[in-house]
């Protein structure tokens, strides 16, 4: 005898009864299949669409900006609040930034546009077309989309408010959210901004743990005697984002776990109709020294094998299916075996052969405690 | 009590409450089997020879009474110790064979100790089947068998946990003559090797084979 039956003895006779009635066996573990493949696959879909929404987003929530707390009257910050900003944060790169609004002329066009005042822009962007000096003193940055509807390019010379500059860049397009967004604006010298002081501060950090860090030191060294700032921690939007994505994520599997507890009840229907046609065996059984408890594990073994075997291919097919989608969305296809999805086959197999488990269990008890006087009448 | 008993009764009956009314299925029967000796219960339908099988074969539970096994009071063990005595004691035959189709005949005499990780027990299965002359049938399915290879098969499965006592409830009730006469050797066969043998029957042919014939009407035993 084959050595895995010589150690599970009825798991012989459960694997023979499961391919006694093979149509019926394979449908109920079908329905298994159905179920792990909805809660397996559904999860891995949700990973992936947290996962590419997240890239999008890119490292803003390592950003951080410091504003000035108008609630308490502060209007500007100082470049002390600055230099105490830059005490608190070590070696995070902190921007200083000032905000206005200026008209812009090129040619013959002109438009509103936000302007940002900041000595080193390098910091935080980059140039899409020319090069962003250090520190910027006399020319401008275009952002890209204020360079589209302009037609402005690198080298032109452009009119704000009045005063003539060279742009010396025009900035690349930034996606997704960002503390800053230069797209629709100028970046100009700070000097060219008509405003006291300064209204924001952008701190950068490396990660989004450091920047709550960051955020923890400036509120602690700049609002110590009284309230001076307002910091705002983007990785707060990530966090909210990735929530979001969890609770969508919970939502799909719980509805995929539905399909798996109908196909609990599919194999309870089996495991129920094999106990009444096996009524004369399973008396046999008892008759010839199976206590009850060792009908129970043949049966029970029984509805275990049909989930663990329609798990297995359930887990095979949604990781097929996960090869899929995620080659589709991401064009990465390994993703499907990250971490968060191994979890979820293992969570969607751990379940198939709970839910088998259970279902098997009524049928089980039934047949294990039927009189086997009564279950031996022909 | 007998020296040589192998399971005795002492005013054994059973009753069944259907309905209002009481059912007395067996009333006040002694009986007794001795070490291979080869008993044959006879009496018309209903009067009452299954459920002293049941009995006998601890399946059953008297309503009053009692019951020795090799001496010892069963009447009162419970489901799992009952189920524990009739592993280790007795055989049963039943009129349908009752094999289980899904295993081979050899797998099928294995059953009763399958669950007991004995490695000698497939060894032991075959020598059984080959004694029974199936010696070449050890991989067939009960459906590639004959009725009296089956029922060889099932008197193979009865003796495997070497047993003092076989029940059989109509062993030969399908099969033909010739092939009862070769079943009824078997059991004289078994008997000469010191099992008990109690054989439930309508078929006289069986009285020609045993030691002993008693016969049950309306639950008592008359002769």
């Amino acid at each position: 005898m084959n050595p895995l039956y010589e150690r599970l003895p009825w798991l012989l006779m459960a694997r023979r009864n499961v391919s006694r009635t093979p149509v019926r066996s394979v449908l109920a573990a079908l329905g298994i299949v159905i179920g792990v493949l909805a809660i397996a696959s559904l999860g891995v879909f949700g990973t992936t669409l947290q996962y590419s929404v997240t890239q999008s987003l890119g490292s803003i929530g390592n950003d951080v900006t410091v504003s000035p707390a108008t609630d308490q009257g502060v209007q500007y910050l100082t470049d002390r609040d600055v230099r105490d900003v830059q005490r608190a944060v070590g070696t995070d790169t902190v921007v200083p930034v000032k905000q206005g609004r200026g008209t812009v002329v090129y040619g013959r066009q002109r438009t509103l546009s936000p302007l940002y005042g900041i000595d080193r822009p390098g910091e935080i962007f980059t140039a899409a077309d020319g090069r962003i000096p250090t520190p910027l003193r006399s020319g401008v940055l275009v952002g890209s989309s204020v360079a589209d509807s302009l037609g402005v390019h690198a080298g032109n010379s452009i009119t704000v408010d009045g005063k003539t500059y060279r742009v010396k860049a025009v900035l690349e397009q930034q996606s997704g959210i960002s503390a800053l967004s230069p797209n629709g604006a100028l970046v100009v010298p700070p000097a060219a901004v008509n405003q006291t002081g300064y209204s924001e501060v952008v701190v950068q950090a490396s990660s989004a743990r450091t920047a709550n860090q960051s955020a923890m030191a400036i509120k602690s060294r700049l609002n110590r005697r009284q309230k001076r700032v307002t910091v705002f921690e983007f990785s707060s939007i990530t966090k909210q984002i990735s929530n979001v994505f969890d609770v969508v994520n919970y939502f799909l599997v719980g509805v995929g776990s539905i399909s798996l507890i109908v196909a609990g009840v599919s194999i309870l229907n089996v495991m129920l109709m094999s106990a009444v046609e096996r009524r004369q065996e399973i008396g046999v059984l008892r008759a010839v020294g199976y206590q009850k408890r060792d009908v129970l594990f043949v049966m029970l073994t029984e509805a275990v094998l049909l989930g663990v075997g329609g798990g297995l291919v359930g887990v095979l097919l949604s990781a097929g299916a996960g090869l899929v989608i995620n080659q589709i969305v991401l064009g990465q296809p390994l993703f499907t075996f990250s971490t968060a999805n191994l979890t979820y086959f293992a969570a969607a197999f751990a379940f198939a052969f709970v839910t088998s488990l259970l279902s098997g269990f009524y049928p089980a008890w039934k047949a294990a405690n039927r009189d086997p006087v009564v279950a031996l009448r022909s | 009590m007998s020296e040589m008993a192998v399971i005795e009764t002492h005013r054994l009956t059973r009753s069944y409450r259907s309905g209002p009314e009481t059912v007395h299925a067996l009333v006040d029967v002694d009986f007794h089997v001795d070490r291979g000796e080869f008993v044959s219960v006879v009496g018309p339908s209903g009067s009452g020879k299954t459920t002293l099988l049941n009995l006998l074969g601890l399946l059953d539970r008297p309503t009053t009474g009692d019951l020795y096994v090799e001496g010892e009071d069963a009447t009162d063990l419970d489901d799992r110790e009952r189920t524990r005595a009739r592993k280790r004691f007795i055989g049963f035959v039943f009129q349908q064979f009752f094999l289980i189709p899904t295993l081979t005949a050899q797998e099928n005499v294995e059953v009763p100790r399958l669950l007991d990780r004995d490695p000698s027990t497939p060894r032991r299965a075959a020598d059984l089947l080959t004694q029974f002359g199936l010696g070449n049938r050890l991989d067939h399915r009960p459906d590639e068998l004959s009725g009296g290879q089956k029922q060889r098969v099932a008197i193979a499965r009865s003796l495997v946990n070497d047993p003092q006592l076989v029940l059989a409830d109509e062993p030969t009730g399908n099969l033909d003559r010739k092939t009862s006469r070769r079943i009824l050797e078997e059991f004289q066969r078994i008997c000469e090797e010191g099992v008990a043998v109690v054989a439930v029957t309508h078929d006289e042919l069986v009285e020609e084979y045993v030691d002993r014939t008693v016969e049950l009407v309306d639950g008592e035993l008359s002769r």
